[in-house]
């Protein structure tokens, strides 16, 4: 969704929060003044990385045999979203980046506010990746690591090299009743043209969005866009709510790569193991 | 020549008897023969604590009922892994051990949640086959284990890569889906007991439909640093969910290092 926009508009850079509606009421008026300016930007390199929009997608993905849009192929984010989705400055070991929170703003509620600060001080023994525990949903999509998406009918299955998480995506039943607690929670999908929606309920309140310690509740409600932009790319659309923790909603953007390898394939990274032979118990 | 003609007439019927259609077979958008949905061993239920046949005492005593004690293996003849002296007697001290440990040789890896190598995941709970386009996709519920086998003619990755779960390069023989696997890790197990294969192991798996609701997997597993020969494991698939009831079914998240308390424990009790 078109929050910010930073893209040369007779010959300044318009950056920052727009107001939405705003934004809205001019872009009905001025849809084609805005593609202009959309495609010069693309036209003129460098593109930044937060230009964004809500107009429907231009790229038609190719189908597969049953009529859907193919998202299948290896993947993978190339941002430092993993290491903290907001704007970061660089620590050792840790590339700096800028934001894939819209706004750059998380909405905690106070208490929420101070627990995110006192995760940040203990983040190298506290992260649940340091406990090699899975990495809960979306940040398993922005680990550094590539991730394979396969389609049948009824099924987006996406295996994750890191941990050899796996999500089995159904798109034609709703969700399970009740709460159960999953790592990864429960996914379920359907179609909206291009976009393939998926809905993620029943997590668990143990895993974070970041290394920098932003986390949730167990009332997490995650709902993920995944549409093609290009023959090579996603763009990756996350909506984050849970009423224990903030204020309202809030949302992530960002770009899924294709892998252009001619021979790339998962390998496998299995953290528990390599934890445990780092530590001498496995020869 | 009468004798000639009779085995090439057998050779014929079993190449014809290989490549028959499955009656009620449907295929996949690409063309693959359709075997999707949840399956699992049954045959020797029990076969993870032994592969070659032995009763289990832990489950024994705690039963009271005495477990299938026939192999898995069905080549050699007498259902023993041909193991070189070394591998033996390697093996034999993991069957001492294996409820008394005295280090961390004697523990069984999925004790510590590590992946199951092949071909254990299929007898270690159910699993769940998917085949996308130019591909068959395994997953299995214990450890959310998963497999990826991909149906085109790419090799190999490099040798100095090895992998939990071995590199799969699979295709269609008729109703057969054979499986090539190699860049297999070291550190797996067949059973509880220590059965083993070292990080040279070739695996070969022949995955034949035998109906809508049956497959047999053979696989023959090479590997001259450990064996004196190659050995063959037999197993035999059946569906656990059919039809309708399949439409509601799916495998849970089984995250099991998320849980696992049995490895501090062992850190306790192995290093003092």
């Amino acid at each position: 969704m078109l929050r910010a926009l930073t893209a040369p508009a007779s010959g300044q850079i318009l950056r920052g929060t727009i107001n939405r509606k705003a934004f809205e009421d001019v872009q009905r008026r001025f849809r084609y003044v805005l593609v202009v300016a959309v495609v010069s930007s693309v036209a003129s390199a460098p593109i930044s990385a937060q230009l964004r929009t809500d107009s429907p997608p231009a790229y038609k993905a190719p189908r597969t045999a049953d009529g859907k849009p193919d998202l299948q192929g290896v993947w993978q984010a190339l941002n430092t979203a993993a290491w903290d989705i907001q704007d970061h400055a660089a620590g050792l070991g840790v590339p700096a980046g800028q934001s894939v929170v819209e706004g750059n703003e998380i909405p905690y509620q106070p208490w929420a506010a101070a627990r995110k600060k006192d995760n940040f001080e203990k983040r190298l023994t506290e992260d649940p990746i340091a406990k090699c525990y899975l990495p809960g949903v979306p940040r398993i999509t922005y680990m550094p690591h590539p991730f394979q998406i396969f389609q049948t009918p009824g099924i987006t299955a996406i295996l994750y090299e890191y941990d050899h998480a796996v999500r089995t995506i159904y798109t034609d039943r709703p969700h399970l009743p009740g709460h159960i607690d999953f790592w990864l929670g429960m996914s379920r999908g359907h179609w909206e043209g291009e976009t393939l929606v998926v809905d993620v309920i029943d997590f668990n309140d143990k895993t974070w969005f970041d290394a920098a310690g932003n986390f949730h509740s167990d009332a997490l409600h995650v709902v993920e866009r995944y549409t093609r932009s290009g023959p090579d790319h996603i763009a990756y659309e996350v909506t984050i709510d849970d009423s224990k923790v903030f204020t309202r909603s809030w949302k992530m953007n960002m770009t899924l790569y294709r892998r252009q390898e001619q021979n790339i394939q998962l390998l496998d990274y299995e953290c528990n193991a390599l934890a445990e032979e780092a530590a001498g118990r496995l020869k | 020549m009468i004798r000639r003609t009779f085995v090439f007439a057998s050779a014929a019927a079993v190449v014809a008897l290989w490549c028959a259609p499955v009656a009620g077979q449907s295929r996949t958008s690409d063309g693959q023969p359709d075997i999707q949905g949840f399956w699992a061993n049954q045959t020797h239920r029990l076969a993870t604590y032994n592969i070659e046949g032995a009763a289990d005492p832990v489950h024994v005593l705690l039963s009271g009922n005495p477990t299938d004690e026939t192999s898995l293996i069905v080549d050699p003849p007498d259902g023993k892994i041909p193991y070189q002296p070394w591998a033996r007697a390697r093996r034999e001290d993991v069957l001492d051990h294996h409820t008394n440990i005295t280090k961390w040789e004697h523990v069984d890896p999925h004790t510590r949640c590590f992946l199951s190598g092949i071909p254990r995941m299929f007898y270690q709970g159910s699993f769940q086959i998917l085949q996308p386009p130019g591909y068959v996709v395994i997953l299995q519920e214990f450890n959310h284990g998963t497999r990826i086998i991909p149906l085109d003619p790419r090799p190999h990755v490099g040798n100095d890569i090895t992998l939990w779960m071995g590199d799969s390069r699979g295709h269609w023989e008729g109703n057969a889906l054979v499986v090539d696997v190699t860049n297999k890790n070291d550190k797996t197990w067949f059973d509880i007991v220590g059965d083993f294969h070292s990080d040279q192991v070739h695996i070969r798996e022949r995955f034949t439909i035998l109906s809508a609701d049956r497959i047999d997997y053979q696989a023959t597993f090479e590997d001259p640093k450990v064996y004196t020969r190659p050995f063959t494991i037999a197993l035999t698939f059946g569906r656990t969910v059919k039809g309708d009831e399949a439409k509601n079914y799916e495998l849970f998240e089984e995250a099991c290092h998320e849980g696992d308390h049995d490895t501090q424990e062992m850190v306790r009790r192995l290093q003092p």
